[in-house]
């Protein structure tokens, strides 16, 4: 067994481990963080089959951001975790049931995969060679230009996701005091402060 | 270069540039105040863009290294979208005021999930289609669950967006596998690829998975459990759109993706669309029988007309997707007049969608009853209402496709479904006489439900022919069927 | 026996599998279920990206950057509804959703 057959089995071994440990654990800060696990694990797999700069994204956009905002709302949200995992062990049974089955079709089909014919023709965008471009680089090339439609619609997918979650959450409260910035650099000393000549027993 | 396929794109453009003007202008402005004119202004450039779309469109262009293309059945697909997306915006500004829903965001968010909707009906390419259909699908989660202080309506989003996911995932897995076996993410080349008889289980598995994922979109049976909840949650003005638009959307990519990229493998498909239009014909129409909500029973109802767009679809030929269109096209022009007249029910000032407040409401609003009578009638496929029509299409062609099965399975689901809309008429005109909706109609619902009253009335004439319905539909399908 | 194309897609096979096998079994427990969702999506990124190593092809990876993108969207807003729905009821279990009334 070489070393790169090795990490294969070892980076995959964790990640359906993490995976299954997610779905399963009974508190759901443990599952934020087997998910983060099985994400690292997928990153190293990415990585073992030269797919680099994906593998740097997964890790920066997965664990960096989408497994805190989970976690910053499991943390947020004050929840009572035990009465929702009574449920667990009734559907435990028949999921099991589903998911072996399932996993049985599919080991059974995949076998070994066969390309279509003439599958070298029809590549759209052949990996350059390493001295040409290397993996992040030959990307660039690429997403700008050949994927310039579905780049702009996933921008206006993450103004929905900004507006949407400024939709669903935001609330403005009457009753907070805020800072109003240009009142305070606006503000004049003299109408701030005046002086009174108290005189001795009369008060104000 | 660029500007070529630019210029395919121009209404998305034209719409997307819209969207973000209008957030910017209304969040320097009076915010809220400007929502009901920019309603109406969305609706104004849906129309125009519908008007743009039938008058320069013409031929086959593809854009985008083959992403994104503008035919005919795209243009049909587009139309109906935009018109019916704005036909449901202007019925719906009174009760989101009255109801205090109208925020700016609202038509925005239509705006940009109309945006999706158009990339999805002419996309090339299954990562554009993915794009294209999150976009429109993140947008109606959002405004799914719009009234955030109701516990009914943010659920409805949020099991609609659970699902929602669900079928993206699923959609992707299968998308995954179509990539790896044709080795490309193109129609154009997995066409070439993916032949009858001989298709590797792989690739069968990646079909399936892909159907699947759509079917969960377009509500077919067995993947249609998000509907009823989601309905009867969602404000009704969402509820009509989600019933009427994306609809649309969801039912032209379904054509899209098996006949544009699995054309070669009709046989392969044909059964399990079959397999979904039955079962969504008949449990639309049993499901339904003992429903107490109106609102729910739209939803069946949409479920077992999807299973009729579907069986048009099955059918596999050029003339089952002409059949497909003129359904789903009758399918819209009827909701949007149902709904006219749900939003519009009220009782004692606050809106019932109880079917049981219908009950004898001829005595006291004949007109109004009349229209819902004609509406109900066309649902069930009476004859001689337009509804017939779209009915008597798809099975012709299910017929001429030697699969005269699935038109008597048709035939009886369509007789057991005439069942509840009938129950609908019957209580309106003999139902006991009782304290019932007291509502007033708003000008633009009253117009919104004759209109499409009288279209659906009137539209067969021989004079009208279904205003052209057919050819346009008959163009529609010989571009995409090849 | 070298590492192949196979490999891959059996464990990609599997964690898909495991993110539906969670939607499942949490059935009341939303949070775990949009964490289950994002596991599918992680087998479906495994596969794009095995395939488009073993064909030689970018599109793989391309497609893989723009889930990635849509993703991290769609958990915003699913987390978005989570929380408007857990403000109005105080708890995030969701009536069963195959739960059909009448």
């Amino acid at each position: 067994m070489t070393i790169a057959d090795f990490t294969f089995y070892l980076f995959a071994a964790v990640m359906v481990i993490a995976g299954l440990l997610t779905v399963t654990a009974r508190n759901p800060v443990h599952s934020v963080l087997w998910l983060i696990l099985a994400f690292l694990s997928g990153a190293g797999l990415f990585v073992l089959v030269g797919a680099e700069f994906v593998a740097m994204l997964l890790i920066i956009v997965y664990v960096g951001a989408v497994a805190v905002l989970f976690l910053f709302v499991v943390m947020m949200l004050d929840i009572d975790f035990a009465e929702l995992k009574a449920e667990m062990a009734k559907y435990m049974p028949l999921a099991g049931l589903i998911g072996v089955v399932l996993l049985m079709q599919l080991a059974l089909a995949f076998g070994p995969w066969t390309f279509a014919d003439g599958i070298e023709g029809r590549l759209a965008n052949p990996t350059p060679a390493l001295d040409q471009a290397h993996n992040t680089q030959a990307l660039g090339l690429i997403l700008y230009d050949r994927y310039f439609l579905a780049f702009q619609v996933s921008g206006l997918i993450l103004l929905v996701a900004m507006i949407g979650a400024i939709v669903l959450t935001l609330r403005h409260r009457a009753d907070v005091k805020r800072q109003d910035i240009v009142a305070q650099m606006m503000r004049d000393p003299k109408k701030a402060l005046e002086l009174k000549d108290v005189k001795p027993g009369q008060g104000l | 270069m660029i500007g070529a396929d630019l210029s395919i794109l121009i209404p998305e453009i034209v719409l997307a540039v819209f969207a973000m003007a209008a957030m910017l202008a209304a969040v320097y402005t009076s915010k809220d105040a400007v929502a009901p004119a920019l309603t109406w202004g969305t609706a104004l450039i849906f129309v125009v863009m519908a008007f743009y779309i039938a008058v320069t469109g013409e031929g086959v262009r593809v854009g985008f290294n083959g992403g994104f293309v503008d035919d005919g059945f795209a243009r049909f697909a587009k139309i109906t979208i935009l018109l019916s997306a704005a036909a449901i915006l202007i019925v719906g500004i009174e009760f989101m005021q009255k109801s205090d829903l109208l925020r700016f965001e609202y038509p925005i968010l239509v705006t940009l999930s109309v945006i999706g909707m158009m990339v999805m009906v002419s996309s090339g390419d299954l990562i554009v289609l993915y794009v294209g259909l999150e976009l429109q699908s993140l947008a109606l989660y959002v405004i799914a669950s719009l009234r955030r202080d109701s516990v009914r309506s943010t659920e409805a989003g949020l099991k609609y967006f659970i699902l929602g996911a669900l079928s993206s995932g699923l959609l992707l897995y299968g998308a995954s596998l179509v990539y790896g076996f044709a080795g490309t993410t193109q129609f154009a080349g997995i066409i070439e690829t993916a032949t009858a008889g001989e298709m590797p289980v792989g690739l069968l598995i990646g079909l399936v998975f892909l159907i699947s994922g759509l079917a969960f979109k377009v509500s077919a049976a067995p993947f249609h459990m998000w509907t009823p909840d989601v309905y009867e949650g969602a404000p009704t003005p969402v509820t009509a759109l989600l019933a009427t638009a994306p609809k649309v959307a969801a039912v032209a990519l379904f054509a899209r993706v098996v006949h544009d990229a699995f054309g070669g493998a009709v046989g392969e498909w044909q059964q399990v669309v079959a397999l979904l239009a039955v079962l969504s014909m008949f449990l639309g129409s049993i499901a339904a029988i003992g429903q107490t909500d109106i609102k729910r029973l739209m939803a069946y109802s949409s479920i077992g007309h999807m299973g009729f767009a579907l069986m048009g679809l099955a059918a596999g030929t050029e003339q089952g997707v002409e059949a497909m269109l003129i359904y789903i096209a009758i399918y819209v022009t009827m909701n949007i007049g149902t709904f006219s007249f749900i939003l519009s029910m009220e009782k004692d000032g606050r809106h019932v969608t109880d079917i049981s407040a219908l009950s004898s409401f001829a005595s006291r609003e004949g007109g109004k009853a009349l229209a819902l009578l004609v509406l109900m009638f066309s649902l069930a496929g009476v004859p001689p209402l337009v509804g017939f029509f779209g009915k008597y299409a798809v099975l012709f062609a299910a017929v001429e496709a030697g699969m005269a099965w699935l038109a008597i399975a048709g035939v009886i689901a369509s007789v057991i479904g005439a069942y509840y809309y009938l129950r609908i008429v019957y209580l309106m005109y003999f139902g006991e006489d009782r304290e019932g909706l007291d509502g007033r109609m708003g000008l633009v619902t009253y117009a919104g439900l004759m209109a499409m009253a009288a279209l659906i009335a009137l539209a067969w004439l021989p004079g009208l022919n279904l205003l052209g319905l057919e050819g346009m539909a008959a163009a529609a399908a010989q571009t995409l069927v090849r | 026996m070298t590492i192949g194309l196979e490999h891959y897609l059996t464990v990609a096979a599997a964690l898909f599998v495991i993110g539906i096998f969670g939607i499942f079994l949490n059935r009341k427990n939303v949070i775990v279920i949009l964490m289950s969702i994002e596991l599918m999506l992680l087998a479906v990124n495994i596969n794009l990206v095995a395939f488009s190593a073993f064909l030689g092809d970018l599109t793989g990876q391309v497609f893989t950057l723009f889930v990635l993108t849509v993703a991290a969207a769609e958990a915003a807003i699913g987390l978005a509804i989570l929380v408007c729905f857990f403000r109005n009821r105080g708890t995030i279990a969701v009536e069963d959703v195959s739960n059909m009334k009448g």
